[in-house]
């Protein structure tokens, strides 16, 4: 027999001026199972609070309604107030008479009256409900980190620092990502790779690190604390527990033609490569889409011949491991457009129309030349060079809505970078408006303007062509009243917009986590959580969430870092058991659960799972359906589906559900459970 | 019909079936499904155009499971059960020997559920024009004429769960009818307990129901019962392309969904 | 019938409707009375049975909210239930439900303004219906032998 308290809150005149509370009590304490009613001005205060405590012990309640204002605003107080006076928080429910009554109703007998069913149907409820407790899972305290770049670099190195184990994966041969590319930061104009490069020596060197480059996920299953990520080495062709790194292979290796991906495409490479000379690790593999080992049938075999250490292996497979791990940081970068993306910029056709990526490569001191600011298509040094700021980015028209928040600095700093090596040259920046929001942003910019000459024009380009080896640039200035203007060119610079990378809405699916239009991950809330996503378990970090710069980048990871080391801290993690269970009962039964499995694509968290009971001798009696605690959210679609009623829910539970509508309408229903 | 007998003879002599379910004709005329346990048993099998019956109900039967390896003798509505219930994961390939005769009157017999998916897609059932018809006359209706045409023949209802006995498709373990706690479905066969039931018994069946229309034959009160459930394929069919017993592939209307599905019904 | 005051059932998911009612309440709009909710933590736990039930006891009408498309907080919750509603919605019209008293709708958790309005309209509208007793009356008729009704199908 349940013996049920009900707590009437006048909520001073909020509830109280529209009312009648002392006859909601009254009529209440009628109702069967009640026990105790009563009325009170704040219920919420200690003092109401005691009220509530001292009557759990004096009249030995079973459940409590509290009927005040909304579950959403008080329901964790009262439960907490209940099981500090001994009984399950779970046996506490609200009845919402503030917002969803006496602030929504004049004061009438029936706005009294709609308060007096709305209690009924929560005592109706709470007679049914169960003590619950916590759902406790297991946490594997190893994170992975997918993407070797500045923000997968320092999420790794933060969290093994803290001093949990961490997985690396990288795509590429080597990490450091978009950032060992670039020339020189903004604003301070330091070198990126001596900042970058011991950064990821460290993550190499690191005891709690390990390091897969040139691997890829490929699924990940399981649930937050309890990943299991399936991961593809590639094979690399060399086995690098013998390689030393010499490097022979790579200066006799016949194919030398094949675009450089570090270089932005404006050098060559080898099919057997390092990417770059600061490589982590600094050990070569083979590119077997171009090496004619591979694609001529075996012909060659060069680099294995000059090997002394015999390290080349051609017969090496691709490689699938499975790894536990407790967490998640999505750190796979971003892309930009390129050249080819602008018809009225010549579609990529013409050679001295480059994208900022590659002129990065050009100013850095370990690009194709050597740090010389030299055209690609006769190496002459331009003498009067344009910059086009948000090239595709800020353009409907282009799909390209967003801004993509780096190109105002780089392009400010590639102008400055430009005059500080080629001092009569003239430089030109074509923007919309300039985007200089941080630390020292704006000045940097007022720098280039003011102290390296660089010339503003506010105004967009709409065609650049090409006239007697000149790249002819013709725009406006609308700051001039429209005025147009046009620029013979030697070189042309597109900031070209940041996008998703290409397969990141594949891997957005694999790892079951939201992304927007544009194929950038979703964060789980756009102001207070920007480094989760709404899949527990999986952080973001830096720029395949939406474009970042470095700082911002570096930021997020060390927010990611601390999100799964606060995850980490704890043996086991705590979830609201408001989730859905798969009934059992006796032989020959087991469970109502016929095996249907019609439930399991209703789940939109792949919760639902096949179980198979077996007799003692391990013989298959019975195949059911099964719901992963770990992974249940409690959203109850698979209970609503179920034929049999074999699904059902904490909380939310078919005789509870029930009982609350039978009763609204319904005095003959009511009974004492 | 020799090359039936022999076909079963066969099946049963090899071991890929130590029981196989089929019709027969009494003298009387009467069809009935036979168990034949026992090669020379198998003249008893009868086949005709009066074979209706739905036999694929007998496959969830622990005495037929005792038997492991079955085989059955199915008309087109028959496999189109066979294929939807293995959709729905209660028969296994290797236990089941599946024998029909096609529209040219040869045997066929079928080696796993890919070639009865084939076969039924081949030899698809219209829908039968007269049930078409009888829906399309009550929808026609005022919604008062078939509120009164409905409570009129539900109020009959008897409540014996012939027609939820006859179904392939209601194998549950325990029916929610049967369910106390709470008591979903008023038990005793008053009109609205009886309405309850059908209604419950219909969304059960949306896009599953093959409509072999056996729930409308079996029903000792001659209620229509098979118009509700052909009302709802034909709902889930235009609303959501989805049909019944032609894959081996669970395909199910209510456990998936599309972003654009019709909400013009919704504020 | 003047004195007709529907009694209007209203289902409506934890996240967003739930939380859009609380809206209306913190911004002080009015609305008839005549409402009841039941909280659900989404419109994918609502079970087709319990619109029944809510028939059978006298309710006059029927509102089942829950989150815009795309908006769920379980990701597709309401897109399941769209579906359901859908297939349910076709048998109670074929059966000759008065499925017009029944409002789906999607209520954000910021449309405080759009539920007081689902609200009233919906009580406007079962106001002019009247009372709905075409299936819950049928509780109220005794349970016919089986004799009675052989012979009535006889008669």
């Amino acid at each position: 027999m349940s013996r049920i308290g009900v707590f009437i809150c006048h909520c001073g005149e909020n509830i109280g001026g529209t009312v009648d509370c002392e006859k909601v009590a009254e009529t209440a304490a009628k109702y069967p199972g009640v026990a105790y009613s009563v009325d009170y001005k704040y219920m919420c205060s200690d003092p109401g609070q005691n009220m509530i405590k001292d009557a759990i012990k004096e009249h030995k309640l079973t459940g409590v309604v509290v009927a005040a204002c909304s579950p959403r605003m008080h329901e964790p107080t009262f439960r907490k107030a209940v099981s500090e006076a001994g009984i399950n928080p779970f046996l506490c429910e609200m009845a919402n008479l503030r917002e969803h009554c006496s602030w929504v109703h004049l004061k009438d007998d029936s706005t009294t009256e709609k308060a007096e069913e709305l209690v009924k149907v929560l005592v109706e409820k709470v007679k049914r409900n169960q003590p619950l407790e916590p759902i406790k899972v297991p946490v594997t305290k190893t994170a992975l980190v997918l993407g070797g770049g500045i923000a997968g670099i320092q999420a790794a190195l933060d969290i093994a620092n803290s001093g949990h184990k961490v997985i690396m994966i990288e795509k590429s041969p080597s990490i450091g990502g978009h950032m060992s590319q670039l020339s020189e930061t903004f604003p301070t104009l330091d070198c990126s790779q001596c900042i970058l490069t011991p950064r990821m020596v460290e993550v190499a060197q690191h005891p709690n690190i390990t390091l897969y480059t040139y691997a890829e996920l490929v699924g990940l299953d399981g649930f937050i604390g309890n990943f299991q990520a399936s991961i593809k080495l590639k094979a690399k062709s060399i086995d690098h527990d013998i390689c030393n790194g010499c490097g022979d292979c790579i200066a006799k290796c016949p194919i030398k033609k094949i675009p450089d991906e570090f270089n932005a495409g404006l050098g060559t490479r080898t099919a057997v490569y390092v990417p770059f000379p600061q490589a982590v690790p600094n050990k070569p593999v083979i590119d077997r889409e171009n090496c004619t080992y591979f694609t001529r049938d075996g012909k060659c075999g060069l680099c294995a011949k000059v090997c002394t250490k015999g390290a080349i292996d051609y017969s090496q497979k691709d490689e699938i491991i499975t790894i536990d791990v407790g967490a998640v940081v999505v750190a796979t970068g971003f892309d930009i457009k390129g050249t080819d993306f602008f018809p009225e910029y010549g579609y990529g056709r013409y050679k001295d129309v480059i994208t900022g990526l590659q002129f990065e490569r050009l100013a850095s001191a370990s690009g194709p030349t050597l740090g010389e600011i030299k055209r690609p298509s006769d190496g002459k040094v331009p003498q009067n060079i344009v910059f086009i700021a948000c090239a595709g980015s800020r353009d409907p028209a282009k799909g390209i809505e967003y801004c993509s928040k780096i190109c105002c600095m780089y392009t400010a700093k590639h102008a400055m970078l430009y005059k500080h090596k080629v001092h009569q040259g003239k430089a030109s920046v074509f923007y919309m408006d300039i985007r200089a929001g941080g630390k020292m942003y704006e000045e940097f910019v007022r720098r280039a303007i003011e102290e390296d000459d660089v010339n503003y024009i506010r105004g967009r380009v709409s065609r650049i062509y090409e006239k007697n080896g000149k790249l002819i640039v013709k725009g406006v200035d609308t700051l001039l009243d429209a005025y147009p203007v046009e620029i013979e060119a030697d070189m042309v610079v597109l900031a070209t917009a940041g996008i998703a990378n290409e397969g990141s809405e594949e891997l957005a699916q694999s790892l079951h986590i939201s992304y927007d239009q544009h194929n950038f991950f979703a964060e789980a809330h756009p102001k207070l959580k920007p480094v989760e996503t709404n899949t527990a378990g999986i952080m973001l970090a830096g720029a395949c969430q939406s474009p970042k710069d470095i700082p911002d980048s570096v930021s997020q990871a060390s927010g990611a870092a601390v999100k799964v080391a606060a995850l980490f801290s704890k043996d086991e993690l705590t979830r609201d058991p408001l989730i859905a269970y798969v009934n059992r009962c006796g032989p020959p039964t087991y469970s109502t659960c016929v095996g249907c499995f019609l439930c399991v694509s209703v789940c939109p968290y792949l919760a639902i799972e096949k179980e198979q009971i077996k007799d003692r001798n391990g013989n298959l009696i019975k195949e059911v359906a099964k719901i992963n605690p770990g992974l249940c959210q409690g959203c109850g679609t698979c209970v609503a589906l179920c034929r049999s009623k074999s699904i059902d829910i904490y909380g939310y539970s078919h005789s509870q559900v029930f009982a609350e509508v039978m009763a609204l309408f319904n005095e003959r229903s009511l009974e004492n459970v | 019909m020799q090359e039936l007998h022999n076909k079963i003879k066969s099946i049963l002599e090899n071991g890929s079936a130590s029981l196989f379910i089929a019709y027969q004709k009494s003298r009387e005329g009467k069809i009935t499904p036979t168990f034949i346990t026992k090669p020379e048993q198998s003249q008893k099998a009868y086949f005709g155009d009066d074979c209706k019956q739905n036999l694929a109900v007998y496959i969830h039967k622990q005495e037929v499971k005792n038997f492991g390896k079955v085989g059955i003798f199915a008309n087109i509505y028959t496999l189109k059960s066979l294929l939807q219930i293995y959709a729905e994961n209660q028969i296994r390939d290797d236990y089941l020997k599946v024998v029909t005769i096609n529209p040219n009157g040869a045997i066929v017999e079928f080696a796993n559920f890919m070639e009865i998916e084939n076969y039924v897609n081949e030899n698809k059932p219209a829908p039968n024009p007269e049930d078409m018809e009888r829906v399309e006359k009550l929808s026609n209706l005022s919604r008062e004429e078939r509120w009164d045409y409905w409570l009129n023949e539900l109020s009959t209802c008897i409540k014996c769960y012939a027609c939820r006995a006859a179904c392939p498709m209601c194998y549950c373990t325990k029916c929610t009818v049967d369910c106390n706690q709470p008591q979903w479905i008023s038990t005793p066969s008053h009109s609205l307990g009886n309405i309850e039931w059908h209604i419950m018994r219909a969304m059960h069946l949306a896009g599953r129901c093959v409509e072999c229309n056996e729930c409308a034959r079996v029903c000792p009160m001659d209620i229509p019962l098979n118009l509700l459930t052909v009302k709802l394929n034909d709902t889930a069919n235009i609303e959501f392309g989805q049909q019944a017993g032609l894959k081996g592939e669970l395909d199910y209307a209510l456990s998936t969904f599309k972003v654009d599905d019709k909400e013009n019904f919704i504020r | 019938m003047s004195n007709f005051e529907p009694k209007i059932i209203a289902f409506v998911c934890n996240w967003c409707t739930y939380a859009g009612a609380d809206l209306a309440g913190t911004s002080r709009i009015k609305y008839a009375p005549n409402v009841r909710i039941v909280r659900f933590p989404c419109t994918g736990r609502i079970d087709f049975m319990l619109l029944l039930k809510a028939l059978q006891t006298g309710a006059d009408g029927i509102i089942v909210s829950g989150c815009h498309p795309a908006d769920c907080h379980y990701t597709a919750g309401n897109y399941h239930a769209r579906r359901r509603w859908i297939i349910f919605k076709s048998l109670l019209d074929f059966v000759g439900f008065d499925t017009g008293r029944i409002t789906f709708s999607w209520v954000s958790a910021a449309e405080g303004a759009k539920w007081a309005q689902i609200v009233n309209e919906t009580v406007d509208k079962i106001r002019d219906l009247g009372p709905y007793t075409d299936y819950s009356n049928l509780n109220k008729l005794g349970v016919g032998t089986i004799t009675e009704v052989l012979n009535a199908r006889t008669a």
